[in-house]
């Protein structure tokens, strides 16, 4: 069977053709059907996005005065494939950073994004270090630096615990926020800068750059390119207006250096934190570095736990200072008779049970002014067991004690009110004796506070019981507008409690300061009347922690403060000094308007 | 010289020569293109002038095998096979390429023995084909055929180079057939490949023995016969597997992804899906000449040389792909029509084997940038950059040429 010439030609045209076609046919699907998609992947393939990140918001005081502020500072990246070339390149880098080879080492191989995308390898690196390394460039190859900016605190306000600081986000944190943050941005952990993170950090913009199957860099991609490739810049982010006064707080720092405790100081007439000390401290420097892990460890495991933010975190028992309880409680439910005496012969023996008074040889003849003017535990003794537990809490509650005081900074402790429920769950129920409260009514035993509280306390004592809760954030400024947007304070009402009641129990501390037996006579400031009420709280640690809270001008109060020193002896040798030292210097700088002695003088 | 030989110029086929002009300016753009790079090294940015340069070369080579005389080729073309058989063998030993052996590498020159080995094998089987003694119902003068093609395919494959032996080897049927071999024969070669292709699973390979025997069936030979044609298809089924452990790693990756079995993201996958991402975003239009993303920022693989289409598929889109396979239809068509015209044996099956040649390699080449042929590494004619490419088939379109001019000689 023999085709003929033309029939052959006709199959292998046909041939020819038919393959063509399905050749064509499949171009045509390719292109035509799915053109679009693919597109879609070639663009996918060449542009990446870039976030920007805003400048964040600025911290300042009351004035305006900036406390913490952004630098330059530099983010190292390497492309894995061309370090792991250069060696050399591991030690010379972890030297700079304080790291190990093998923590950089595995840091990079850490890293699923493909060998050629660089990978941020240092953060927060100074000009010091950024030196150093850029010295040695020609030994570094595929190692880049980017500019980023780095939290400074150069205004000589170090107040870590307030401020907080800021760290790269966790994988929790990542999950939690969702789509506004990235793998590697930094986010407020602790303090200001996390309870305001959603004001100061601004919004990101982005940029859209052209990479190459290596994954190097071309170009930059504009609105020429397409619409959608547009930047868009990013929101700067506000800063945030604290109630601090700058200078108070720095002359505190100063004042309670080497020591362990702090002073709260508190505006009257809105809550405002005026000063808030905790020592010992650290530099906050420190969390705006590469922290190492040996800084770390240091602070960690340090004896004095300066990570503590001994005024709002940790507890104590008031001692003395809680003297006012008791007798609001017992005035206000007419167990005590203000002018009823009681005889301290400096001791008081309860159920078998000795209970000491502070001076030995005794108050003598007391009644409720002298008993706060010389703190004579012996007539709390007596009129805490009369007023008894349930009124004596009842009262403490209502000046919030075993709540937070709701301040504008994460983790706050509650500190312990005992009431009768807790002791029953405590101690077991009718396990704990009538006596617990002779111990209650000095403001020891079971009772925890923070000095914040304390302070608060002082300021609702100044108030008359119209107080504020007390806050940081005084406002928030936009840096570019100038529009400063105000918050109204929160005021805090202790209810209940008689005009009579406040006069008697703010007299008892007038006299504190201003009496002739005052156990805080050290803390009276020539040309200023003000009140207080020193505590010397034993505890199991120790040497007894010394307290004073007050508040100043007598009339009208415009401040309010706590201050505590931890084992210090007493209030009277360790606390009332520094509050004397806290109103001179308001007095000095004209902070606070002195009333006229003539007040005194009537008395 | 011309007049002697009785040919007149006028015959020569001007639309095969604007075909192929057409085809090698579309392939310079597409080189230039590729050179156009910010991030190309300094060898692809080279490949441009060096792309002309190996084209000028092309051109005289073709212009002198248009003026060598039909009985010079013929003359030449055993002892061309031999010689190319020779050099095969001598490659496998002392031949380079990265982890193969398909190059004598002689200084700055590199000379790829198998591109030899096509024209020859195409002249020698043309020339044995030719002679009247032969009558292709003889199992010997079928078999000498076979022997032909297969002797070099296997050293080919030895070297190895699947894509350049799948080339050689399909010389074989259509020349045959032009020779007038029975379709029954083909088919009984066919058969073979088509059940080995398909005896990867188990449906395919039942639907094409379900075909093989009704096509047995309407070829109303003996029994004995198409029990025989049975018995071998269902042994080569038998046979794949352990033929299929045979192929290199490589080989295996290929056709495994071709067939869709193994996901390979970053070897010949990757190649393919980068070229159909190439193509597929140029569109109707395309993205306009050196205006390739995919090209300029080589996300595709091998641009220049075996994907060559993808550049222009990318860059020219749809309607530059259809003027470049309308082009090598009208070309391959022509070249038909002067096989069909030439009155010497020899030259219409010498033109049928060019055909054969350039159209697998378009096929396949084609194919591969859009994932419906496997990726063989085969470049497409005229287009894609490399002298010995360019020069094996310039010297084809010479030898169609050259029949086209002498297809009134005896």
């Amino acid at each position: 069977m023999e085709l003929s010439l033309e029939s052959k030609r006709r199959l292998f045209t046909g041939g020819l053709a038919l393959l063509f076609l399905v050749l064509l046919g499949r171009f045509a699907y390719v292109q035509l059907l799915r053109g679009e998609q693919f597109l879609e992947e070639a663009n996918k393939n060449r542009v990446r996005v870039i976030e920007v990140d805003p400048p964040r918001g600025l911290i300042r005081d009351r004035f305006g005065e900036v406390l913490v502020e952004n630098s330059p500072a530099y983010a190292i990246y390497a492309v894995p494939i061309e370090i792991r070339n250069a060696p050399q390149a591991y030690e010379i880098i972890s030297a700079a950073l304080r790291t190990t080879p093998a923590e950089l080492k595995q840091q990079i191989d850490r890293n699923k994004r493909g060998n050629f995308v660089p990978v941020k390898i240092g953060r927060q690196v100074d000009f010091a270090a950024f030196s150093l390394l850029n010295e040695r460039r020609l030994e570094l190859t595929g190692v880049d630096f980017r500019a980023e900016s780095r939290r400074t605190y150069d205004h000589g306000v170090k107040a870590p615990h307030l401020f907080g600081y800021l760290s790269e986000i966790s994988d929790a944190e990542l999950s939690l926020y969702g789509d506004s943050y990235s793998p590697g941005d930094l986010i407020g952990k602790k303090g200001i800068e996390r309870q305001y993170e959603s004001v100061m950090r601004g919004v990101k913009g982005h940029r859209f750059i052209e990479v190459d199957a290596l994954g190097r860099v071309i170009r930059d991609l504009t609105e020429q390119d397409g619409e959608r490739f547009r930047n868009n810049p990013p929101e700067p982010g506000k800063d945030v207006l604290l109630g601090l006064d700058a200078s108070l707080q720095r002359m505190l720092e100063t004042e309670l250096t080497g020591k362990n405790g702090g002073a709260v100081v508190l505006n009257c007439k809105n809550g405002d934190v005026l000063a808030l000390v905790s020592k010992p401290d650290f530099d906050p420097e420190l969390f705006s570095r590469t922290l190492t892990p040996e800084i770390w460890n240091r602070l960690l495991n340090d004896p004095n736990k300066p990570l503590y933010d001994r005024m709002v975190q940790s507890v104590y028992p008031p001692g003395s200072t809680f003297k006012m309880i008791t007798a609001i409680a017992g005035l206000e439910t007419g167990l005590i008779n203000p002018h009823e005496t009681v005889f301290c012969p400096g001791y008081y023996v309860f159920g078998g049970r000795t209970f000491e008074c502070h001076k030995k040889g005794g108050h003598g003849t007391v009644d409720l002014l002298g008993a706060l003017e010389q703190s004579c535990n012996v007539y709390f003794y007596r009129m805490g067991f009369r007023v008894g537990l349930e009124h004596w809490s009842d009262y403490a509650e209502r000046f919030g004690f075993g709540r937070p005081t709701g301040i504008d900074l994460g983790e706050e402790n509650a500190g312990l009110l005992p009431n009768a429920a807790y002791l029953d769950r405590r101690y077991g129920k009718d396990r704990w004796s009538k006596g617990m409260m002779l111990n209650l009514a000095i403001g020891q035993g079971d009772l925890l506070v923070t000095p914040l509280q304390m302070a608060a306390f002082a300021m609702a004592l100044a108030n008359e019981g119209r107080s504020f809760k007390p806050r940081l954030r005084r406002s928030i400024l936009d840096p570019f507008t100038g529009a400063e947007e105000v918050v109204e304070p929160d005021s805090v009402q202790v209810k209940g409690i008689q005009p009579e009641t406040w006069a008697l129990v703010r007299r008892g501390m007038f006299l504190v300061v201003n009496g002739s037996r005052g156990t805080a006579v050290r803390s009276r400031v020539e040309g200023l009347v003000s009140a207080g009420k020193t505590g010397t709280a034993q505890n199991p640690h120790g040497e007894p922690h010394g307290w004073f809270i007050g508040f100043a001008p007598f009339e009208d109060p415009q401040v309010a403060f706590c201050v505590f020193i931890e084992n210090g002896g007493s209030g009277s040798g360790a606390a009332a000094p520094i509050a004397r030292k806290i109103l001179s210097f308001l007095v000095e700088n004209n902070k606070l308007t002195p009333q006229s002695e003539t007040e005194e003088s009537a008395d | 010289m011309l007049a002697r030989a009785n040919i007149s110029w006028k015959d020569i086929d001007k639309v095969i020569i604007v075909c192929v002009l057409l085809l090698v300016t579309v392939g310079l753009m597409a080189i230039y293109s590729t050179t156009n790079s910010p991030i190309a090294s300094a060898a692809i940015r080279h490949s441009f002038a060096k792309q002309i340069i190996w084209f000028l070369a092309g051109a005289m080579i073709a212009s002198a095998v248009v003026l060598t005389p039909v009985k010079y080729l013929k003359g030449v073309a055993y002892s061309l096979y031999g010689v190319s058989v020779v050099l095969l063998i001598l490659v496998l030993f002392v031949g380079g390429g990265k982890g193969v052996h398909r190059w004598f590498i002689l200084g700055p020159v590199h000379f790829q023995p198998a591109e030899v080995a096509k024209i020859a094998t195409l002249l020698a089987l043309a020339r044995y084909l030719s002679d009247e003694a032969r009558d292709l119902r003889s199992l010997k003068d079928i078999g000498v055929c076979f022997a032909m093609v297969l002797v070099p395919t296997a050293l080919i494959l030895k070297e190895p180079d699947l894509g350049t032996a799948i080339v050689v080897s399909s010389l074989l049927l259509p020349v045959l057939f032009w020779a007038g071999l029975s379709p029954f024969i083909v088919f009984l070669v066919v058969s073979p490949i088509l059940t080995l292709l398909s005896a990867f699973n188990v449906y395919t390979f039942g639907a094409a023995m379900i075909l093989i025997i009704v096509v047995l069936l309407l070829s109303k030979r003996k029994l004995p016969v198409l029990l025989a044609v049975l018995v071998l298809n269902v042994g080569v089924g038998a046979l794949t597997p352990s033929l299929w452990n045979r192929l290199k790693d490589y080989q295996k990756t290929r056709i495994l992804t071709f067939v869709g079995l193994q996901q390979d993201p970053r070897g010949t996958g990757y190649q393919v899906a980068q070229s159909q991402v190439a193509i597929g975003s140029g569109g109707f239009w395309g993205k306009g000449w050196a205006r390739g993303t995919q090209t300029k920022l080589r996300f595709l693989p091998e641009q220049h040389t075996d994907f060559i289409f993808s550049v222009v598929g990318e860059e020219l889109g749809f309607w530059g792909v259809t003027v470049v396979l309308l082009t090598f239809f009208v070309l391959l068509w022509r070249a038909l029509g002067i096989a069909v015209s030439a009155k010497n044996k020899f030259l219409t099956l010498m033109v049928v084997g060019c055909v054969t040649l350039i159209g697998v390699h378009v096929i396949v080449n084609t194919g591969m940038t859009v994932g419906i042929m496997p990726v063989t590494g085969i470049p497409l004619p005229f287009l894609s950059y490399g002298g010995s490419s360019l020069w094996t088939n310039m010297t084809l379109v010479g030898l169609i040429l050259n029949a086209g001019l002498r297809r009134f000689q005896y």
